[in-house]
């Protein structure tokens, strides 16, 4: 008991300059009727080097605009995106984003595929098939090392993806909705997977993934950031401190989710009322 | 509300003449709750023995 008492007096390790930060980012877009709407407004916040966030909110609280931004995909409207205390010019070989569709190339092998990463980051060329396929058998598909995308399922390619996106060792991994389209087991193994290889970083590998599903968050996080409907805010913050790997059954996640789930369906609710009150 | 009036605290402290590892605990706890101003507190027992101290803090960020 002593060990895991002691493990709570150390806190999180906070460096002078936070890994990713945002401040006051506000993100606004054209809709087709040529109206301006604000998707994310006036925006702080920051992740410390080797945290893993989850950033959890409704359905167009503008998550994916800011992790455009963070990616370097799109530029904010005003306020600033940093990474390593440095604003976000572009993308770059030092943060991977996982999307929801694993948007690997069709007409290369999955090993292709990762193979494809690491020369992209320099990788020597006589390294790179080792190399693949050692994080192709990380994740669990060096059989199918040979494959073409199209003959694996959904999880398996999400997996591939999830190999082709570490493979180029980037110190952030962007996640946007990485296992929304995944059965429920998929999705339970992936979040095993993603949860492992940052473990096995140890505080080296920064996470953030987006999500609207609140008991991953709960689950993987050590940090949930919840935001409001759009335009998104940020509206409360939960620090969970519980040894991984946690279980849904936890007493501790349960009661998180339920309180994330409460406030999220409490902001719904207000903001439709208030889309009613216009 | 816990009666915190020194006295009653003492006497109900000396009546459970507590062990080493109790007083560990409740001092554990007793750290986590100053420090906290929102959330939740979980105490995992195994064989009559605290095994875990899990906690999730909450702040308001608007």
């Amino acid at each position: 008991m002593a060990e895991t008492m002691q493990a709570f007096s150390s806190q999180l390790p906070v460096p002078v300059v936070p890994k990713l930060a945002v401040r006051e980012l506000v993100m606004t877009r054209r809709t087709a009727s040529r109206e301006t709407v604000t998707a994310t407004d006036q925006l702080t916040f920051e992740v410390a080097t080797g945290e893993f966030v989850c950033l959890l909110g409704p359905s167009a609280a503008g998550k994916t605009l800011l992790l455009n931004v963070l990616a370097g995909l799109e530029m904010p409207t005003s306020g600033e995106a940093l990474l390593d205390g440095h604003p976000i010019a572009g993308p770059g070989p030092d943060r991977a984003v996982l999307f929801q569709e694993p948007s690997l190339f069709p007409w290369l092998s999955v090993r292709g595929n990762v193979e494809l990463a690491l020369e992209l980051v320099g990788a020597p060329a006589g390294e790179r098939e080792a190399l693949a396929r050692r994080w192709l058998t990380n994740v669990g598909l060096e059989r199918w090392a040979d494959a073409q995308p199209h003959e694996l399922s959904a999880g398996m390619r999400q997996r591939a993806a999830l190999a082709r996106a570490l493979a180029a060792d980037p110190d952030v991994l962007l996640g946007d909705e990485p296992f929304g389209a995944l059965d429920a087991q998929a999705r339970e193994l992936l979040q095993r997977e993603v949860e492992r290889v940052w473990l096995e970083a140890e505080g080296r590998k920064t996470f953030l993934f987006v999500t609207h599903n609140v008991r991953e968050a709960a689950v993987l996080a050590d940090r949930v950031l919840v935001m409001s409907a759009a335009p998104g805010r940020l509206l409360e913050e939960f620090r969970i401190h519980a040894p991984r790997p946690r279980s849904l059954d936890d007493v501790l996640v349960g009661r998180v989710v339920t309180e994330i789930h409460d406030l999220l369906m409490r902001e719904v609710d207000e903001s439709v009322a208030r889309e009613m009150a216009r | 509300m816990v009666d915190t009036s020194r006295s009653q605290a003492d006497d109900q402290l000396a009546e459970l003449s507590l062990t080493e590892e109790e007083k560990l605990v409740l001092a554990k706890v007793a750290d986590i709750l100053r420090r906290i101003r929102f959330g939740t507190v979980v105490l995992v027992v195994q064989d009559g023995k605290v095994v875990q101290v899990e906690m999730a803090e909450k702040f308001r960020l608007r």
